[in-house]
């Protein structure tokens, strides 16, 4: 469905040197700096796959995901979806696809979500009939049936965010770019929306490919993960496999029955004081040895033995193939 | 369009808003009549136009005045927010021409009784003609008013897809705004390089005084298809420069 070879894209950002003489001089003689924002990123992903999208701030996320909506123009490599060539911004193509993002809303400020649906129905010529019947499915699975009428700078961001779900899916896309779509919600809102895009994706079979900075999201969804940093794909494969090879690890968590002492804590090596509780993130293999020890020095009421956390999995990934200082300017900020 | 209807549905939910500017069109057009009075009152004509033909112009001037500030400057001004928030991104998701739907996408209605007035205005000044004008002269008035309308569409196209590279262009809107102003009286009343600029290098003197000579049934054919070949010129470069603009987007980031 989604086939994407050696995508690269550079983005020519103005430089301009500090100050009020640096701006005057950016005036009539501008210097561009050129930033490769997306660099020979390849992946394939299959009719009705979810695919998480994952990456620090910057990594290209974001610029890959409005090449394969045809928002912008690749610098070299090619893409195709659905048997379209995205720049290209066929109707055809544009009407089988669609792309959220949870930074921007389409909605109508001053007006019902209802004027959005319905200018969107003009837009993509959806016959009223097919109209009717997709609105009350979304509008179904959404809980939105009370926020029709009401005017959007009236709803929150939570009930925003799902007529936006709901403005973007009226003309039933084949392929849904969602990027972060939970960013901003609460942590049930966020489940919501969650909720929402596994059921639609398995009612309606749509190929979806979702950024989000919130794990949950990715360990709800996508079975498939595929990490770009700096530009490149640095991981592309199962999310489990993923956690496997990056979090060899095990968090052993003890609850003390009092504070243990800095001697104690030297001597029962790896353990921090987090949340209240001693936890020691240790390789699979020495865990009976942390376990013994801990027991043996520590006054241990409880003690507990974790999966990692996908947060820290993700992080240590990061922390691999990232070199943080160059991190900032990857994506124009205009 | 549902854009239009979008639109209207914003502007009638200030109904306050739009009997306002009906008050407001009347005012603004009896202000700008003002010096014209002054002038013919002590003369009969000025540069071979009489009051009731220079209130013509006057009254062409206002109706495109209301056209551009209702239906040209605020769609094609919010594209420079557009493009700045990166909110384009949606229009560009849409099946249907981008140019278009940013042409409509936010119009304000309530500049509409500024467009009736204006009409109404030399519809009124031209019956006091001594020769008033036949249907043929009122339909090519009517067809000169479009080409202006054409002509002023792509000037402004032009100007605001410069916002894909300079993004911010405001500025160039309020200059055209202020060039349209020039259009209030007959090209005939300026002189040397005044009229030679508004003929030929931003033809806003011909938007105006040409319908307004066409009444007096002083165009000729050849003349009005001239000027409809200004007006498609214009609209076919509106959209080639938008085409290569459009590839230029570089959204904005989130």
């Amino acid at each position: 469905m989604i086939e994407v070879d050696e995508l690269t894209k550079v983005y020519r950002v103005p430089k301009k040197t500090p100050g009020l003489w640096g701006s005057l001089r950016a005036v009539f003689r501008r210097r561009y700096d050129e930033v490769r924002a997306v660099d020979g990123v390849s992946f394939r992903i299959d009719a009705g796959e979810r695919v998480g999208f994952l990456g620090p701030n910057g990594a290209g996320k974001t610029t890959t995901l409005k090449m394969l909506a045809g928002l912008l123009v690749p610098t070299s490599g090619n893409v195709k979806v659905a048997g379209f060539v995205p720049s290209e911004r066929r109707a055809a193509y544009l009407s089988r696809i669609t792309l959220v993002m949870g930074q921007k809303q389409q909605l109508l400020w001053d007006l019902p979500p209802t004027e959005t649906f319905e200018l969107n129905r003009a837009v993509f010529g959806i016959d009223r009939a097919t109209f009717r019947k997709t609105l009350d499915e979304l509008v179904g699975l959404l809980e939105i049936g009370s926020l029709l009428d009401r005017p959007v700078r009236n709803l929150s961001l939570g009930e925003r965010m799902k007529c936006e779900l709901a403005a973007a899916l009226l003309h039933r896309p084949e392929v849904l770019f969602l990027d972060e779509p939970t960013i901003g919600l609460d942590v049930t809102m966020q489940a919501v929306v969650r909720r929402f895009i596994a059921r639609w994706n398995e009612q309606t079979g749509a190929t979806v490919l979702l950024t989000s900075h919130y794990m949950a999201d990715i360990a709800a969804l996508c079975a498939r993960v595929v990490v770009v940093s700096q530009g490149r794909v640095s991981y592309d494969g199962a999310l489990d496999e993923l956690v496997r090879r990056y979090a060899p690890d095990r968090r052993v968590i003890v609850q003390s029955t009092r504070e243990p002492t800095a001697e104690e804590l030297q001597e029962a090596a790896p353990f921090r004081l987090r949340e209240g509780a001693l936890e020691a993130l240790v390789p699979s293999r020495e865990v009976k040895d942390v376990v013994d020890r801990a027991l043996r020095t520590l006054p241990v009421r409880d003690l507990t033995i974790e999966e990692p956390r996908l947060e820290d999995v993700i992080a240590r990934l990061f922390e691999d193939s990232v070199a943080p200082v160059e991190r900032e300017a990857k994506e124009p900020s205009a | 369009m549902a854009q239009m209807r979008a639109s209207w549905m914003l502007a009638l939910q200030y109904r306050a808003g739009f009997v306002g500017e009906a008050f407001g069109a009347i005012f603004w057009i009896g202000w700008g009549v003002l010096p014209l009075i002054a002038v013919f009152e002590r003369r009969p004509e000025v540069a071979g136009w009489t009051a009731d033909e220079a209130l013509i112009v006057v009254g062409f001037f206002a109706a495109l005045q209301g056209i551009v500030e209702g239906f040209i400057d605020p769609n094609l001004r919010a594209v420079v927010e557009l493009v700045r928030q990166g909110t384009l991104d949606f229009v560009l998701l849409k099946p249907v021409d981008a140019q278009l739907l940013v042409s409509f996408h936010r119009s304000t209605p309530t500049k509409l009784p500024h467009v009736v007035t204006g009409l109404a205005l030399a519809g009124w000044a031209s019956s006091r003609l001594p020769d008033p004008p036949g249907v043929l002269e009122v339909a090519a008035a009517l067809l000169l008013l479009l080409c202006a309308t054409s002509i002023l569409y792509g000037l402004y196209t032009m100007v605001v897809s410069t916002a894909f590279w300079f993004v911010r262009v405001d500025n160039l809107s309020y200059l055209l705004l202020s060039i349209l102003d020039t259009g209030r009286w007959p090209l005939s009343f300026y002189r040397g390089a005044v009229r030679f600029v508004l003929t030929f290098v931003v033809p806003i003197g011909l938007m105006t005084t040409y319908p307004a000579l066409a009444l007096r049934g002083q165009m000729d054919a050849p003349g009005i298809v001239r000027v409809l070949a200004v007006a498609v010129a214009f609209f076919v470069a509106s959209r080639l420069v938008w085409r290569i603009a459009i590839r230029r987007y570089a959204s904005a980031s989130s």
